[in-house]
């Protein structure tokens, strides 16, 4: 554990608005916004992107999952400044050159949604579970999207299309 | 959420320094900005800890037991494989706790430090007792979620998976302030709040949780988690209970019986755990040891369903820890 | 030349009788011969649209230069706002207006002149609303409003609503007497009857919690007024705005393109689409107001909670009568939803005897919530026929048999247009093994879990009906495009009128571009009530067919062959020997526009559309800690052709796990000091997860057209598969365990005080 002590210190910024620089989707992009602003409000207002809904807004839903550092995360739970350095993913940069994602794919396929206000959440939870796990069973994709609620309940169908998303990409 | 300055340092003496001035700790946020979406928490300054070397990750020293940084996401205490065979009972208390982005996103700091869920708690517009306000209104009110035991002034209960599983491993903990370090047994950081403590932890002004330490001889114990919840993912428990000892030639030693969601503190009896020193663990000894961890249990007018569910998890915990 | 025309529909529950206005000739019914779309798999038309991020939903909608409104609401049940001091949030920077009921113009809204009440009557009533440049600039100001309340007493539970002590909310009092049937005599039945089963059933207040919440962006060009609104009726919003802006129709658009949920909530104008406009209006700049998951949770509607009293009777091996008597906390709603409804009407029993009756509270006013009602009714219902089946000692599904085999409605005396019910019961029972069914259970996974087999049957209507409108355009290059002022809530709607276009064209499926959810398009009636596809899929077949008969003339004068000779197929007009692409013909004439146009003709109003089914249930039991775990549900419907069994099998399974939340896990919790909604958010009001669904769950269709229903023998699925499900859980429950659980949800609670007091009875 570090002993000395900093001199200077970590700059305090904000509280008004300040410059963020992100990488999304593999572009790098900036941002100018005040710390308490979220990632999920800078992805949505401040880039366009919004791909990523706005359901609770307390990390009680899921549709706002993104992918952080290969890791999914909820975007309104987590401050756009504290994604400096960090490579977000959403919804919007998964289909290369108009084709779908292995994943986008598989949700077509399967009927799995039906408002699809969900689907953007529950499409990142399985494709940052399908980079840990390349091949998940059923129980994987549920365990995967545990944290994603669907009140049309596309449950049966998002699972399946989990599953055979991971079949396809091998 | 109001409007706060924010810093993210990467040398723990500049977060104290921080702290010291009154700035708030930010590590995974899925709690903090919660409270602070909800008025509750309404700082100047934010400090992000999750910059700073040396406080992510755990080791083991054979000997000296095992030392879990307090900023180690919770995913990683669940999906570790060599953890998951040093001690399993991380995992089996993690799988049901929140969800994938949550623990991905969530420490082990915040996780001990998180505040308890009562819904009057959590809803700004409700003066209960322990925001400063006269009285407590889940005693009368809605209070199927609430503590049937150990409760003074304030029925909430404890509401985390991991506390119960390190307290029934002797977990210790190592805080660090601008004044110094000093260390503490996990249990003693939680407080049933009464009186003029008007608070859940016993945390002073300043003080950061640097890592947490699980004793060499606890790890020889066998543990187990069970958990109840009204629904079948992502729900607080009802009731949990983290139950754990040594089962030598078939009688049990050291035994270990926590129980969350019942209490406003990990709720543990010495009395219960006496009674099984050296036993078989057989239906009657963990039916009486039940007995004896809830004895003294008040429901209250929504609760009492806790009780049948606690001793039956307790009882199902204990047994488990002498099956095949 | 269009004409006026008598129709009657059923409408959740209820029948109206309309005049309506029509053109043309009805089609016959579309024969049983293959068709190239109708009744196969299809993908959703939309898929790629939404699983991109691409599908715009009202929530997406962000204007140049928008203000974000947040709406300050009250903390009080009841209570008299005297007064509001809005000088330190208007002080605040970036904030642009406030409004509040003393400075908020008249606005008719549900039958009152403002929408900022002076006796706010819930928490969650509207008591005023800031624009500012950004969100949390509005949410700050709310903070810095002081309002001056004068509290009054209030009440929010049902049953000491109906006490003698509560405060009286309404003049009249707070119950009132909501609708009434009764045929036989139910008196004499009751005193001849081998065995009467009294019993009492609740069923606890259950929110939609849509995952889009209900919103709003407006703007105004100084002569238009366009509103874009979460909704299932965008002709109903532009009705609320009318009649609360006094603008008239053609400065008024509403446009929903896509919408995250409504299941019943999003009938039509909301505060927040009046506020949004006012603001937009007096401010010259778009306005947003998107609730958050609070306020969707307090003032967005709910199913109401329910008390019900039923006394069941039977003879020999039939049902002889039933009373049913039931009240509903409606909160501060003006309607009620009758759960008596399927008593009425579901089983020919001689003797019945029902009231409903609606309860006033201090509570958010419900909403219609996916069949209401018919949920609520159908738990006590279904519930006390297996009482009563236990108490005669006979299978469940043979007491019902009795009784649903009926052609005839029993509450209007009308034949029903069609009706399977009877086979349904005949597939369920086979698909979930009912022959293995035991009184007393079956035996579980171990010592301490038991086994049981429970069903319940589900009637609704879904016929729907005129008016309904869309018109087809054929472009000169052979693509298509279908509009109607209908909207997709979810449920597939511009997969299925695709498909139906296509096949009546002759075009392939990925040339058909479904424009709805607009009022510059024909009118479409609201995406509820089960009614979407029967009424808008016969305008949609008609006007395809009105563009195909104009191509054929088309390709006739270009082939220079009889129109007779010809026909459509796959976008290729074929005439003996040759094959013409319809762009080869439609590019030989100059700039063209082809329009077909349709419109929904009535119905029968000698017959009576109703939807069936059945569902099954196999639960397992935790004895000792009182877990329910479904295995399996079996669901089967009665709903005419299939269109989409892709998507009808999606809708039903969506359905059933709804009917799972309502059966096991939802319920709000209002503190009864205060009136505020304890769990108005996703973490404790418990909808389903994915590790809830059952183990498996198997959708079964009767698939018959209904051939006297309309032009395609289609008819509702939307609701049909939440009403049963419950019940047979709850009977699937008690067959495991002997413990009745009269309650939904049936938490752990009730099922272990169900358990404690059948184990002290055994
Ligand atoms: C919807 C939902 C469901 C959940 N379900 C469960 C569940 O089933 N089981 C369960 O166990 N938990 C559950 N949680 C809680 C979750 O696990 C905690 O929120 C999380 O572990 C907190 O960690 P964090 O790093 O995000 O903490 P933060 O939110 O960053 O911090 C929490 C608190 O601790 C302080 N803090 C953080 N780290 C330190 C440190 N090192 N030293 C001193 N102070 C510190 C912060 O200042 C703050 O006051 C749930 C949470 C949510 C939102
Ligand atoms: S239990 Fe505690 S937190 Fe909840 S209302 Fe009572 S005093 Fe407040
Ligand atoms: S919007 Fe982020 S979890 Fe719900
Ligand atoms: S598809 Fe509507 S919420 Fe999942």
């Amino acid at each position: 554990m570090p002993q000395v002590p900093s001199v200077n210190g970590a700059a305090l910024r904000g509280p008004g608005p300040i410059d963020i620089a992100l990488t999304v989707n593999g572009n790098a992009v900036s941002a100018r916004v005040p710390p308490r602003r979220t990632l999920l409000d800078t992805l949505r207002e401040s880039l366009g992107l919004t791909g990523s809904k706005r359901v609770c807004d307390e990390g009680t839903c899921g549709a706002c999952t993104v992918i952080v550092d290969d890791r999914p995360v909820y975007s309104c739970m987590t401050l756009a400044v504290a994604c400096e350095g960090k490579r977000v993913e959403t919804i919007e940069g998964l289909a290369k050159d108009g084709e779908l994602h292995p994943v986008q794919r598989a949700f077509v396929d399967a009927d799995a949604f039906q408002c699809g206000f969900c689907t953007p959440g529950q499409i990142m939870s399985i494709v940052a579970l399908l980079r840990a796990t390349p091949a998940p069973s059923e129980a994987d994709v549920r365990r995967a999207v545990a944290g994603n609620l669907c009140r049309c309940g596309a449950y049966p169908n998002i699972v399946a299309a989990g599953v055979s998303a991971g079949r396809r990409r091998k | 959420m109001n409007a706060f300055s924010y810093a993210r340092p990467t040398a723990l003496a500049d977060a104290l320094r921080r702290l010291r001035s009154g700035a708030v700790a930010l590590a995974g946020g899925t709690d903090l900005l919660g409270l602070m979406k909800d008025g509750l928490v309404r700082p100047d300054t934010l400090v992000d800890l999750t910059g700073i070397e040396g406080l992510r990750g755990w080791s083991r020293e054979r000997g000296k037991g095992l030392r879990i940084g307090a900023l180690t996401p919770l995913i990683e205490l669940e999906g570790n494989p060599q953890l998951g065979q040093l001690m399993p009972i991380l995992r089996e208390a993690l799988r049901d706790a929140a969800t994938v982005q949550l623990r991905t996103m969530g420490t082990v700091g915040g996780n001990l430090l998180q505040r308890n869920r009562c819904w009057y708690f959590r809803d700004e517009g409700t003066p209960c007792w322990l925001k400063g306000g006269t009285r407590c209104f889940a005693v009368d009110g809605e209070n199927r979620y609430h503590a049937i035991i150990g409760a003074r002034e304030c029925v909430m209960v404890s509401p985390s998976d991991l506390v119960p599983a390190l307290v029934a491993y002797d977990a210790e903990i190592s805080l660090a302030s601008s004044r110094g370090r000093r260390h503490m047994k996990l249990a003693d950081l939680f407080v049933a709040p009464h009186g003029r403590e008007r608070r859940e932890h016993a945390l002073r002004p300043g003080e950061l949780i640097t890592e947490i330490r699980i004793p060499e001889a606890a790890l020889a114990r066998k543990g187990t988690y069970q958990k109840a919840m009204d629904r079948k993912a992502w729900s607080f428990a009802l009731v949990s209970v983290a139950a754990a000892a040594r089962i030598e030639r078939g009688v049990a030693r050291d035994v270990r019986v926590v129980l969350g969601g019942i209490a406003p503190i990990p709720w543990r009896v010495a009395a219960a755990e006496k009674g099984l020193e050296g036993s078989e663990l057989d239906e009657a000894a963990c039916a009486d040891a039940a007995e004896r961890v809830l004895a003294g249990a008040t429901p209250l007018r929504d609760n009492g369903y806790k009780l049948t569910l606690a001793r039956e998890l307790v009882r199902r915990a204990l047994r488990s820890l002498v099956a095949a | 030349m269009p004409r006026v025309v008598k129709s009657r529909e059923e409408f959740e529950g209820e029948v109206y009788e309309s005049l309506v206005l029509v053109e043309g000739r009805d089609l016959p019914l579309l024969d049983g011969g293959e068709r190239t779309e109708i009744g196969h798999e299809r993908r959703r038309v939309d898929g790629t649209a939404r699983v991109t991020g691409r599908a715009r939903y009202t929530q997406d909608v962000y204007l140049p230069a928008m203000l974000f409104v947040r709406v300050l609401r009250s903390p009080y049940p009841r209570a008299r706002v005297r007064r509001i001091d809005t000088k330190k949030a208007e002080a605040l920077a970036g904030v642009r207006g406030v409004l509040h009921r003393f400075n908020a113009p008249k606005a008719a809204f549900r039958g009152e002149d403002t929408i900022f009440r002076e006796e706010v009557r819930f928490v969650g009533d509207e008591v005023a609303a800031v624009a500012a440049d950004d969100e949390d600039t509005a949410a700050e100001a709310l903070r810095l409003i002081e309002v001056d309340y004068e509290l009054l007493p209030h009440v929010v539970d049902l049953e000491e609503a109906i006490g003698d002590v509560a405060p009286r909310l309404e003049t009249d009092g707070n119950v009132a007497e909501a609708s009434t049937h009764k045929r036989g005599d139910v008196r004499k039945a009751m005193k001849e009857a081998d065995a009467v089963v009294e019993a009492t059933y609740r069923t606890s207040t259950q929110i939609h919690n849509s995952l889009e919440t209900h919103g709003a962006v407006a703007s105004w060009d100084g002569e238009v007024l366009t509103v874009f609104e979460s909704t299932q009726h965008v002709f109903g919003v532009r009705q609320g705005l009318k009649m609360a802006l006094k603008l008239p129709f053609s400065k008024i658009r509403v446009v929903c393109d896509y919408m995250g949920g409504g299941f019943g909530s999003k009938g039509g104008v909301g505060k927040y689409s009046i506020i949004a406009s006012l603001f937009a209006m007096e401010l010259g700049r778009p306005a947003r107001c998107i609730l958050t998951r609070d306020e969707e949770n307090l003032a967005a509607g709910n199913r109401s909670a329910t008390l019900q009293q039923i006394r069941i009777a039977g003879k020999g091996r039939e049902i002889t009568a039933i009373e049913h008597t039931s009240w509903a906390n409606v909160g501060q709603g003006k309607w009620v939803a009758n759960p008596t409804g399927p008593t009425n009407t579901l089983y020919d029993v001689a003797n019945v005897s029902s009231k409903s009756y609606k309860v006033v509270t201090n509570a958010g006013a419900l909403s219609a919530f996916r069949a209401p009602g018919y949920v609520e009714g159908t738990f006590a219902l279904e519930c006390a026929v297996d009482e009563l089946a236990e108490r005669l000692g006979i299978d469940p599904i043979a007491l019902r048999r009795k009784h649903a085999g009926s052609p005839k409605d029993p509450l209007s005396g009308k034949r029903y247009s069609d009706k399977h019910l009877l086979e349904c019961y005949r597939i369920g029972a086979e698909e979930i093994g009912w022959r293995r069914r035991r009184n007393g259970g079956m035996r579980g996974s171990a010592p301490h879990r038991h086994r049981g087999l429970g069903m319940a049957t589900q009637i609704w209507g879904g016929g729907g009906g005129p008016p309904a409108y869309a018109t087809v355009h054929l472009n000169p290059d052979g693509t298509v495009v279908l509009t109607a002022g209908t909207q997709d809530i979810g449920t597939g709607t511009r997969t299925v009128l695709a498909q139906i276009c296509a096949d009546e064209l002759g075009v392939d499926l990925a040339d058909v571009h479904v424009r709805i959810g607009d009022t510059e398009n024909p009118y479409g009636p609201i995406s509820a009530g089960s009614v979407t596809l029967a009424s808008v899929g016969p305008a949609v077949r008609i006007a395809a067919r009105d563009a195909r008969e104009q191509l054929l003339g088309a390709a006739a004068g270009v082939l220079e062959t009889p129109a007779g000779e010809l026909r459509i197929d796959g976008g290729v007009v074929v005439s003996k020997g040759a094959r013409t692409p319809l762009s080869e013909i439609l590019g030989k004439v100059e700039n063209n526009t082809v329009i077909g146009k349709g419109a929904r003709h009535p119905n029968d109003p000698e017959l009576s559309q109703r939807t069936f089914g059945a569902h099954f249930a196999e639960v397992e039991v935790d004895l000792r800690t009182g877990e329910i775990t479904v295995e399996h549900i079996v669901a089967v419907h009665d709903i005419g052709r299939i269109v989409n069994p892709l998507t009808a099998r999606s809708q039903v399974e969506g359905g059933v796990l709804q009917a799972l939340g309502f059966a096991l896990t939802e319920e709000r919790f209002v503190d009864r000091a205060t009136g505020r909604v304890m769990n108005g958010n996703l973490e404790n009001y418990k909808v389903p997860t994915v590790k809830d669904v059952p183990t498996k769950i198997t959708v079964k269709f009767v698939d018959r057209p209904d051939r006297r229903a309309n032009n395609l023998g289609v008819k509702g699925l939307g609701e049909p598969p939440i009403i049963p499900t419950a019940a047979a859980i709850a009977n699937a429950v008690a067959n495991a365990t002997g413990a009745r659980i009269r309650h939904a949800p049936l938490t752990r609670a009730r099922v272990l005080d169900a358990l404690a007091v059948a184990e002290a009875r055994s």
